[in-house]
């Protein structure tokens, strides 16, 4: 189904760019009022790279390789806007609706793969 | 320019100046452009006396050939958009040159006569306003397809110049100075969507190619343009009239044909030279599920409905680009997939305005010092298409529910609505107070847009469109929120600035 | 520039804007020539069949069109731009005449 595998892509890829953002010291900093550490850094990259590929995944799995890729930067898009929203207007939400977005795209998985 | 400097100055003055002039035009195309995603949606929506209904195709096809027949039966050609369950009227264009004028009509598929429907352009002529401005079509799509060109520069430019993408990619500073509010949202909006950014302005281009670059065609083919068509698998290679009269079937059995040949309805028959005894009908059929913008044709003789050809297989080439017409338009996306496509358009809209009002900003004068004439005609041009083009768009969209239906040339006015409520809205702009411009300016297409599902629930009131007026409800809320946060702005500003220039004396 | 209030400077800005303009013009006169010759020659050099030639070379020809004009912009000088250009210019057309672009009198 498209619009399940959609939203299992922008949920994915929303926890893949918070993990990154958070990355970054200034929205860390924004959201957690601690510099970022070098562990932490390292941690929060891999995680992000991590969703991002996951949502990929999602996208080809569900869609195919002609819609897969188109979903999955169409995804990309929204998702970024929504983490940059967040740490616009909202940082403190961040943490918990990255978190948050994980057992959802598990809910959404197998909707997701269903055809 | 003439001073020796470094490569991202250039880039970032050519991203500056380039955005400049083509700004206004290319918000106009982007706006435009994005509302085609929804054309089917906006044409039935502005034509509420159609219905849903099954028609048959076949016998529709017969009809509408008996129309034109009366209509012009020595035209160069007609074509003939069969009705389905969505769209239950017949479409049907007939021409003498392929230089145009086409001429065109909405048959009823009933009874083959023009239907009974409100006259009006619907969601057409924004779609072709999009490629075309309303201008003579060469002139419009060359005008067109030199912003596309130069908004790909700006986009190229912009990229080299905008030194932290990756630092930067989830910055927007709110709470900072009114010019690093518009850097963040013009960056923001334009890397986030820099992928359908880039696409879009390519596979547009790509769309007009045959019209930009005749060249190519020109050394392998000696212009001849629809050999190449037909040799690259997009077309039917046609073939020439024998120049004496010729009897044909009704167009019905051989639409009957194609769908026994294709195991489904064609979306549409092109006849080629009726009347002529070598008349060519081609049925175009729907592309098949995938994102190249190719459709499977088959060509009739008119008059012995024998099968004449299929069109060839498409290489790689021809599909990458069949791929980027496909990518562009997005006939291909079901609705949420579409959904996105239309987010990414306003996207590119807000890129172009955020740029437009960040140059104003920018070069805003420090305290007191008068507006230059140039920063003037900036604002003002801006406050024009960015809150004037919107309230012409509304416009379109509420004189369709509130001019009589039976009005003389009514799509003409419908048009006339859109220009000048346009032109009208810019002109009162250049008026407002600078301080509450923007407040000002918002607010009127916020209220056309609201004014929009009152006037259709009062006229039409069905609840098939429930779902056009609340967009249109929500388009309209929108433009009252941006015209809060505007004035939300320069309420901030005047205190801080004030505050500022106690900080200067002290 | 324009807010060059002394005389001395209105000459350096006449240069300024002389350059501006031909850098303007080199950028689109320039690019779309190069783009028209090149994607001309790729039809008629490239592998594949004729159809699947043109249809590479009209989508790569935007591609060389946008890669001239970003070009031109990053040049040092003006000068240097039009050498540049019209260097190439010539060499697409010589190999356009090579390739029997203009003997078949298809190329106008």
């Amino acid at each position: 189904m498209t619009v399940s595998a959609l939203i299992l892509s922008l949920l994915l890829s929303f926890s893949g760019f918070s993990a990154l953002a958070l990355s970054l010291d200034r929205h860390h900093r924004a959201v957690f009022r601690t510099p970022v550490s070098r562990r932490r850094l390292r941690g929060l990259r891999a995680a992000g790279w991590l969703g991002l590929g996951l949502s990929c995944a999602a996208a080809i799995a569900s869609a195919g390789w002609s819609f897969g890729p188109v979903q999955w930067i169409g995804s990309l898009t929204g998702s970024a806007l929504a983490v940059v929203a967040l740490i616009a207007y909202q940082p403190a939400a961040l943490r918990t609706a990255a978190v948050a977005a994980l057992p959802l795209a598990t809910l959404m998985l197998p909707f997701a793969l269903m055809r | 320019m003439s001073r020796p400097r470094s490569v991202r100055q250039s880039m970032a003055w050519l991203h500056t100046w380039s955005g400049l002039v083509v700004g206004w035009v290319l918000f106009a195309i982007f706006v435009t452009g994005t509302a085609s995603y929804y054309r089917p949606e906006i044409s039935h929506w502005m034509r509420p006396e159609l219905s849903a209904a099954k028609p048959d195709p076949a016998a529709a096809a017969t009809r509408a050939g008996a129309f034109l027949q009366r209509t012009m039966p020595d035209a160069a050609g007609w074509s003939i958009k069969l009705p389905n369950a969505e769209n239950p009227a017949v479409e049907v264009y007939w021409w003498q040159s392929f230089n145009g004028p086409f001429h065109h009509a909405l048959l009823d598929s009933a009874s083959g006569e023009r239907a009974a429907v409100r006259d009006t352009q619907g969601g057409d002529f924004l779609y072709r306003f999009h490629y075309e401005l309303s201008l003579p079509p060469l002139v419009g799509r060359w005008i067109v397809s030199a912003c596309a060109m130069i908004l790909l520069i700006a986009l190229i430019s912009g990229i080299v110049t905008h030194r932290r993408i990756f630092a930067d990619f989830f910055t927007f500073r709110r709470d900072r100075s009114a010019q690093r509010g518009w850097l963040d949202a013009h960056n923001v909006m334009g890397v986030l969507a820099l992928p359908f950014h880039l696409m879009i302005v390519y596979t547009g281009l790509v769309t007009l190619s045959a019209m930009l670059m005749p060249w190519a065609v020109q050394t392998a083919y000696r212009g001849d343009i629809l050999r190449y068509y037909a040799d690259a698998g997009i077309m039917i290679a046609g073939r020439p009239p024998a120049g004496r009269p010729g009897a044909a079937l009704p167009l019905g059995e051989i639409v009957s044909r194609a769908m026994a040949a294709a195991g489904e309805t064609p979306e549409l028959v092109m006849i080629a030279h009726p009347g002529d005894a070598a008349a060519t009908v081609t049925a175009y059929f729907e592309e098949p599920p995938g994102l190249a913008h190719l459709h499977p044709q088959i060509a009739y003789d008119a008059s012995t409905g024998v099968e004449l050809g299929r069109v060839g297989e498409a290489g790689a080439a021809t599909r990458t680009g069949a791929v980027m017409v496909g990518l562009h338009e997005a006939h291909f996306a079901a609705a949420p997939l579409r959904l996105m496509f239309f987010v990414c358009g306003l996207m590119g809209a807000a890129t172009v305005a955020t740029g437009l009002v960040l140059w104003t900003v920018a070069r805003a004068p420090k305290n007191a010092a008068p507006e230059g004439l140039g920063l003037r005609l900036v604002r003002i041009l801006n406050l024009g298409t960015i809150a004037g083009l919107p309230a012409g768009l509304a416009a379109y969209f509420l004189v369709n529910r509130l001019l009589p239906v039976s009005l003389d040339a009514r799509a003409d006015w419908e048009v006339g609505a859109f220009f000048g409520v346009w032109v009208l809205a810019a002109a009162a702009s250049a008026l407002y107070p600078p301080k509450r411009a923007w407040t000002m300016a918002l607010t009127v297409p916020a209220l056309i847009f609201l004014a929009i599902p009152i006037s259709d629930s009062l006229t039409v009131g069905e609840l098939r469109f429930l779902g056009f007026d609340f967009a249109m409800a929500l388009l309209g809320l929108l433009f009252l929120l941006a015209a809060r946060l505007a004035g939300r702005r320069a309420a901030m500003r005047q205190p801080s600035r004030a505050n500022l220039h106690r900080a200067a004396e002290a | 520039m324009s807010t060059s209030p002394v005389g001395a400077h209105s000459g350096r800005a006449r240069a300024y804007r002389f350059a501006v303009a031909a850098r303007v013009l080199l950028a689109s006169a320039g690019g779309y020539g190069i783009a028209a010759s090149a994607s001309a020659l790729l039809a008629v050099v490239l592998p594949g069949t004729r159809a699947e030639a043109v249809s590479a070379a009209l989508i790569a020809s935007f591609a060389i069109m946008a890669a001239v004009v970003i070009w031109v912009f990053a040049a040092r000088t003006v000068g240097r731009a039009a050498l540049v250009l019209g260097i190439v210019a010539a060499l697409l057309t010589v190999t356009l005449w090579l390739a029997g672009a203009f003997q078949t009198g298809s190329f106008t």
